[in-house]
């Protein structure tokens, strides 16, 4: 076994001093479908510290079924400023409330954008209930992290694509890389330089890290878990062990990140 | 079928991808065992991994009634000569029941040798899929060793864990194991003893499953029963 420096740090020590992780998509909170051993903001930064990861950008989970849950991240984020950032949910089921929400969130502190959730909320990331939040986020220079799934008729690749054209001052997060269409996503991410492809959960196929750093390059490319879902050391892991050089993980696991966050910070 | 991003064709590349890892044995199985027909599928297993003895094989299982695979003592025979300790099932691709009334044969074969079987947990049969297919082969072979893969990231603890109290030779694979804390959390409530390392290679990343055992806030000794130990032991414990 001939690892990398920086694979070699973090198999013996779990974190690395010089790579500190950005985690740019993560929640907090129990949730309906799983259990999580450790779910509340002290519980994660416990895990954060043992994996080597700096800040997480979290959406909170009662926000995605409740938008009024939004309001609490602020609370978490002035508690922790050094480890918490986070994103407003917006609901497009709920769109009479988008417009006092973009009130609210304008006037709060922590937040670095926006949190589409359309697999689930069942609703188009194309749709006009979205168009306000899509608005307000291009003239601030927001970023707005979206699940994205491929086939998927809320959220697939093919649309954030439309979206990329249309709203050239947000950057796009491409949550889970569009899972599955790989190819279309990649090409995105090459082609909009407002679009990035945000790992969780694609990490795990086998070579589709190595593809994407060859094909859209390891600067439109950054890191996710879902925490409290997966284990950093597991995203972590399947980084440092694709067949990129260190300079393409550091650019994953927190450079790229870094310059995202930095208006926020 | 359906090719992988990135996988290995034949047993030398195998072993080059388990060096690049630092793995230094692995139990497995050849696609063409889950693609094709296991009467073809198995011998190409044997192939491949003849003469590496890092490799471990497994054979895919049919319903004897069928007579595919030759006579139980045929079967047994393979087994013995190419020292084949492990059985899988795959029951949605070559489409057969999961049934005492299909496998009785075969499960009590298993139980009276202590052969574990391995199933990952999306397989599927007669309509039931996920755990609920594993409580109804553990309802028929309650004392079978039966080890479920790649049991998946979207959270399967309320799944697994009444099975695993249930039944004391259940046991899973860490390739999907990536709930924040879980491994830990696990093996303080029931011990080290039912979890087995596994990559899920070439579908998987084996990257993630390597760091988070590596650091997981368990024992060494622990980490070192899922690394190898368990398997080691149920291996052992077959007879043939």
């Amino acid at each position: 076994m001939n690892l990398s420096p920086l694979t070699e740090e973090f198999m013996e020590k779990g974190r690395s001093e010089s790579c500190p992780v950005i985690d740019m998509h993560a929640h907090l909170g129990p949730y309906q479908g799983i259990y999580f051993p450790n779910p509340r903001p002290e519980d994660m930064i416990r895990t954060m510290d043992r994996c080597g990861v700096r800040m997480v950008v979290s959406s909170s989970h009662a926000a995605l079924i409740d938008t009024r849950e939004n309001v609490r991240m602020a609370d978490v984020v002035r508690r922790h400023p050094e480890r918490f950032r986070a994103y407003w949910v917006i609901n497009p089921n709920y769109p009479e409330r988008t417009q006092e929400e973009i009130a609210q969130f304008s006037e709060m502190k922590g937040f670095v954008g926006f949190k589409f959730l359309s697999d689930y909320h069942k609703y188009p990331l194309t749709g006009p209930r979205y168009e306000p939040a899509l608005n307000y986020a291009d003239e601030h220079r927001l970023l707005i992290l979206m699940h994205t799934w491929g086939m998927s008729p809320y959220d697939s690749p093919a649309l954030v694509e439309r979206l990329a054209d249309k709203y050239s001052g947000v950057v796009f997060l491409m949550g889970h890389s569009g899972y599955g269409e790989w190819e279309k996503s990649i090409q995105i991410a090459r082609d909009h330089s407002n679009v990035y492809l945000e790992l969780t959960a694609a990490y795990a196929v086998n070579g589709v890290i190595e593809w994407m750093v060859k094909e859209a390059g390891s600067h439109k490319m950054v890191f996710g878990t879902d925490l409290p879902w997966f284990d950093p050391h597991y995203g972590i892991g399947c980084v440092l062990f694709s067949r990129i050089t260190d300079e393409d993980r550091h650019n994953i696991l927190h450079r790229n990140a870094e310059s995202l966050i930095k208006p926020y910070l | 079928m359906l090719r992988p991003i990135r996988f290995a064709e034949t047993g030398r590349e195998l072993l080059e991808e388990m060096d690049y890892y630092g793995i230094e044995e692995a139990l497995v199985y050849h696609a063409r065992q889950r693609d094709d027909s296991p009467v073809v599928g198995n011998e190409i297993l044997l192939n491949e991994i003849d003469g590496f003895d890092r490799l471990h094989g497994t054979f895919a299982i049919l319903p004897p009634q069928t007579g595919e695979l030759g006579s139980l003592e045929d079967f047994l025979g393979k087994m013995k000569a190419k020292d084949v300790r492990a059985l899988r099932a795959f029951p949605a691709e070559h489409k057969y029941l999961m049934t005492r009334s299909a496998l009785a044969i075969l499960y009590d074969l298993m139980v009276e040798r202590n052969m574990p079987l391995f199933i990952s947990v999306n397989e599927s049969c007669g309509g039931i899929s996920g755990w609920y297919l594993i409580e109804k082969i553990l309802s028929d072979a309650p004392d079978l060793t039966l080890v479920v893969t790649e049991h998946g990231s979207w959270g399967h603890d309320r799944f697994f864990r009444p099975l695993i109290e249930k039944y004391e030779n259940l046991h899973i694979d860490t390739s999907r194991y990536e709930l924040d804390g879980g491994i830990s959390d696990f093996c303080g409530k029931y011990g080290a003893e039912r979890l087995l390392f596994g990559t899920g290679f070439p579908a998987w990343n084996p990257g993630g499953s390597i760091l988070t055992l590596a650091q997981a806030d368990i024992t060494t000794k622990e980490r070192e029963m899922i690394s190898s130990g368990n398997l080691e032991r149920i291996l052992r414990r077959v007879r043939l």
